[in-house]
């Protein structure tokens, strides 16, 4: 089905669906960026409706980018990426190391540890929270950007399940012939496995860097000066339902936080789709 | 970022405040920005007080100003501040407790003051009142007694504030209704909505009545009782009916067509204060705090007018002047007396309350209220909610003791009990005996 | 938990004796974190579990009690349980099956295939912003988009499929299933590695397009239908943030997830200890659900080589 040829009107039937359905998913996104064009005092007039009615787009994102509590927006915006940016290439990297170890390589209690990645998965976020932070505490490293990459950095477990799953659907030959030619267990990883699951570790990528960018609960708890408030904590800095709050400005900053993750996901969506040279090795 | 649209109001703040709401039960207005002078010298060598609150964006940048302000004044003195917006501030709260790192200065909220009290997590503030480091003489004893909790002093109210009705003259002129004044009575009430209803087609009231259990506590007290008994381990009345009539009152208004039905009120509340339909013209009446004629303002109605909730009978007190929030410092803290000068700087000096200008709701000291109506600095919904509260003096009674442990669980049955009553799965009678018993069991287990 | 049998090691013989100094090697950054990160914290809260802890006092033991009252007394347990089975039955299948549709569609060569893909990724991102949740109760409230359009069919009914304790848990699962993205996304890579080849050469011998999907693109994908299963399980049975953001468990608790409740207990309600056994007890379920699906894979689940 790959690469084969449609006729014309299959086509055009194919683009007019996905161009329906695209827009019900996208819809919210849209809503949000009109939101931030509104003016506060007509926001909710016609809540549903995408056309502003006062359009004040300039002076929201003015507002916006002014910051919070004395703090300029971009400072919020710096601390995101750098813990966001530190955290995926840990992550990425050390759940590739445990990936390949844990699907390729035999030795003792490999299936246990598997075990243990998986379970992390399962276990609630909220309950563990508080046992993170007192440990963080102890090590002199709470209210730190240090502190919002640890759960990442040193690798996660779906990350590490998602690439191990890869690398099992990898003929074995491949590695042995490696073997033969020399290759050491490190050497095939780097050399043989990186590039054939190039998918996997891209696809993870997207996933993390969305993830730690977007992640609210876990710094708002490690985290307690605003100089190092990461975005999702700011905007919510905006909020207080029993004020009159500024939902022009904390409309226009979702729209700029929410730029970073389409643009990553735009930059490196192609790389799951092509350039690997699947054909080949399988089959 | 996340609840924010539903979380409407659980507890109350300013968005603008009014001044001398108060002036009936004040003190005397000594000590205004007289302790801003010495408050570094005692503590020999420089400190740094840890403070959060919760907040909007301009709460933010003023309260940042304070505190500058006040390194200013006094140059040994330093902050680090932890601004939070409403969401996950009490998580925080919570969790920085449990690691003992709790903040020196917390600006808390009524409904969780009991349980941290409770715990022992906040310090007695009573000798520094005594001491007159920390002048309580402004604050009405009432409102200072609600942030006193077995005899301690562990909560300095910021604020106070008023249940208050909303009507939008417009739609009951388009209704052909006669605006009611003070001291109209419930079935005033539900008679306009019901003309409201059949004259025009919108919402006599446009509101809910069970987000929480505030009105309802008036409600239960104009029967001459309290809703929580004194030692917070059951309701404080057994007569079941006090409940039936107020379920009843809001199934007869939802039936008609005259309030919004948990569905509809759902789709209103997603959108917040500012869409209100009292704001947006959709509906007569709303009940809320005494500032919402200034979101209605900010949210592009001026017109709306504020008024004492409904009576059953004339001549009934039911009504309180309610914390709005307070300030509380940390068991924890090593420098409980820097901060107590800090609060007393921040309640009741010139300085402050000018920075402030009544944001966190109408102030509890009488000295901030007197500064702020002599200043002529208040705007023009600030000014009627003055008017308000003075003559709301008239129906108030004794404040209440805070909420107990255990609130939030019973705000939730609450709603779910009285939405029950409205998709018609329990009658009034049976939705009462039904929060009695859930409620009685959840004060018992938790007090 | 899982036996190297069930899950990980490699079931293929092999030559040479055992990598255990390269494993531990390459594991042992993820060891570190674990350990601090999630053993440490994980024996505490099960520490937790059995104590009576409000956060803002010390701990205090209290044995079984946490489970006992969970098991035996506590009404809105039972309720989450419910809600969040029938989450997990309904809204995984749907999405599962939307996006493997969906990634098939996407992974031909047409034109603007990029631009769908960012598309569809969308709602993955926006996930659980005030936007989504204003825009949801706009489309499924009682004047909604939704009733707007029944209304053009004639049918004039004021209902709100969200206000509604019957339907909310409805418009709890359809957005889980609108948020397809990651699914296929996974997906899309996974039907990525089917080689060009078998396509080619069952064409030749005149297989249909349908009897490929059945004989080719199906058993090849079953490892990352494997773990898509897994993974949708295992988040779905966690699933918080739809119902905070929209519903707030209401009305009526009919979309009282399991997790929502174990989040309020702790922080609303100030039971610690009480949410950490609610937590441990879904533990145990989703190991369980997980365990029997790791031995189900041998006889659904094709690994190469």
């Amino acid at each position: 089905m790959v690469g084969q040829k449609s006729t014309k009107a299959q086509s055009v039937f194919f683009h007019i669906f996905s161009c329906l359905l695209g827009f019900i998913m996208v819809y919210p996104l849209l809503w949000l960026l009109m939101s931030s064009f509104k003016s506060n005092d007509t926001m909710f007039h016609n809540a549903w409706s995408l056309i502003p009615e006062k359009w004040a787009a300039v002076t929201n994102y003015l507002s916006g980018f002014e910051g919070v509590a004395g703090i300029p927006f971009w400072r919020f915006f710096a601390n995101s990426a750098i813990v966001t940016v530190v955290s995926v290439v840990g992550s990425i990297f050390c759940s590739l190391l445990a990936a390949y170890a844990l699907s390729r390589l035999k030795f003792k209690g490999s299936g246990f540890w598997f075990g243990c990645v998986v379970m992390t998965m399962m276990i609630p976020s909220q309950v563990m929270v508080v046992p993170q932070y007192i440990i963080l505490k102890h090590l002199g490293l709470s209210d730190t950007l240090v502190s919002m990459t640890l759960p990442w950095v040193f690798g996660h477990g779906f990350f590490i399940f998602l690439i191990a799953q890869y690398m099992r659907g990898i003929p074995r030959d491949l590695d042995e012939a490696a073997m033969l030619d020399g290759c050491s267990k490190a050497g095939i990883l780097f050399k043989i496995m990186i590039p054939i699951v190039k998918p996997a570790i891209v696809t993870a990528s997207i996933f993390a860097f969305y993830w730690i960018w977007q992640d609210f609960f876990q710094p708002l708890i490690f985290v307690s000066s605003p100089e190092n408030y990461t975005i999702p904590l700011a905007l919510n800095l905006y909020l207080d339902p029993n004020s009159y709050n500024n939902y022009g400005g904390l409309f226009a900053m979702s729209v700029v936080s929410l730029l970073p993750v389409i643009v990553v996901f735009i930059l490196f969506q192609k790389y799951i789709v092509e350039g690997i040279a699947t054909d080949g090795i399988k089959g | 970022m996340k609840k924010i649209f539903r979380r409407t109001f659980l507890n109350v703040m300013g968005a603008a405040g009014a001044a001398g709401a108060l002036a009936a039960c004040g003190g005397s207005s000594s000590g205004s920005g007289a302790a801003a002078g010495g408050a570094s010298a005692a503590a020999g060598g420089d400190v740094t007080i840890r403070i959060t609150w919760w907040g909007g964006q301009s709460r933010h940048e003023y309260t940042q100003q304070l505190l500058d302000k006040y390194t200013e004044l006094n140059p040994s003195v330093h902050f680090q501040a932890t601004p939070s917006g409403w969401d996950g501030y009490f998580e925080k709260l919570a969790t920085d407790t449990a690691t003992g790192g709790m903040a020196d200065i917390v600006q808390m909220d009524y409904m969780y003051i009991s349980t941290y009290a409770k715990n022992g997590s906040l310090a007695d503030l009573s000798s520094y009142s005594s001491d007159g480091t920390l002048d309580t003489s402004t604050i009405d004893e009432a409102l200072l007694g609600s942030g006193t909790i077995d005899g301690k002093l562990v909560g300095i109210p910021l604020a106070s504030t008023l249940l208050a009705f909303i009507y939008n003259p417009s739609v009951l002129e388009e209704a052909g209704v006669e605006p009611p004044r003070n001291g109209w009575t419930w079935d005033d009430f539900k008679s306009i909505c019901l003309t409201v209803k059949e004259t025009t087609g919108k919402y006599g009231f446009g509101g809910s009545a069970f987000i929480d259990t505030n009105l309802l506590n008036y409600w239960v007290r104009q029967y001459g009782v309290p809703l929580f008994a004194a030692d917070n381990k059951s309701l404080g009345f057994d007569d079941q009916q006090i409940l039936t009539d107020y379920f009843q009152l809001w199934k007869d208004l939802i039936d008609a067509g005259a309030a919004p039905n948990p569905d509809e009120y759902e789709q209103i509340a997603t959108l917040g204060n500012e869409a209100s339909p009292v704001i947006t013209g959709d509906a007569a009446f709303h009940q809320s705090w005494d500032n919402f004629a200034n979101i209605g303002a900010n949210a592009g109605n001026d017109t709306l007018e504020l008024l004492v909730p409904p009576v059953k009978e004339a001549g009934q007190a039911a009504l309180w002047y309610k914390p709005g929030m307070f300030f509380s410092v940390a068991e924890t803290s090593e420098i409980k007396e820097e901060c107590a000068r800090f609060i007393d700087w921040f309640v009741n000096s010139d300085e402050a309350n000018d920075i402030i200008m009544g944001e966190r709701g109408t102030p509890a000291s009488s000295s901030a209220r007197d500064y702020l109506v002599g200043s002529g600095k208040l705007r023009g919904k600030q000014a009627e909610m003055f008017n308000f509260a003075t003559e709301a003096a008239d129906y108030c009674g004794e404040t209440p003791a805070p909420d107990p442990t255990g609130i939030s669980e019973i705000n939730t049955y609450f709603k779910d009990i009285a939405y029950s009553v409205f998709y018609g799965q329990a009658t009034p009678a049976e939705a009462a005996a039904q929060f009695y018993e859930q409620a009685n069991s959840v004060l018992a287990a938790n007090n | 938990m899982f036996t190297a049998k069930a899950a990980a090691a490699p079931r293929h013989k092999r030559r040479g004796g055992s990598d255990l100094r390269t494993g531990y090697l390459l594991l042992a950054p993820w060891l570190f974190g674990f350990v601090f990160m999630y053993l440490v914290p994980a024996v505490m809260s099960i520490y937790y579990s059995f104590t009576n802890y409000n956060l803002l006092s010390a701990p205090d033991w209290v044995g079984l009690d946490n489970y006992i009252q969970i098991f035996t007394q506590d009404q809105n347990f039972r309720q989450a349980m419910s809600v969040t089975f029938r989450y997990v039955f309904i809204m995984v299948p749907l999405r599962l099956a939307f996006a493997l549709f969906v990634a098939t569609l996407l992974n031909k060569k047409h034109m603007g295939m990029a631009f769908y893909r960012v598309l569809y990724y969308i709602p993955s991102i926006v996930g659980g912003s005030i936007a989504v949740s204003v825009v949801w109760k706009q489309i499924f409230g009682n004047k909604g988009v939704l009733m707007s359009l029944l209304e053009v069919f004639g049918i004039e009914q004021k209902f709100s499929l969200l206000g509604n304790p019957d339907t909310a848990l409805f418009v709890i699962i359809l957005m889980g299933v609108w948020q397809f993205g990651s699914c296929m996304l996974v997906f899309l890579s996974g039907l990525k590695q089917i080689p060009q080849s078998l396509y080619e050469s069952a064409s030749m011998d005149g297989a249909s397009r349908f009897t490929q999907f059945w004989k080719i693109t199906m058993p090849m994908l079953t490892p990352t239908i494997f773990f898509n299963l897994i993974q949708q399980i295992i988040n779905g049975f966690r699933v918080f943030t739809e119902s905070y953001v929209i519903t707030d468990g209401g009305p009526m608790n009919s979309t009282l997830t399991y997790v929502l409740y174990l989040y309020r207990s702790a922080f609303a309600n100030f039971h610690m200890g009480y949410s950490c056994a609610l937590a441990w007890i879904l533990v145990a379920i989703i190991g369980l659900a997980t365990l029997l699906l790791f031995k189900s894979q041998r006889a659904w689940v094709h690994y190469e080589g």
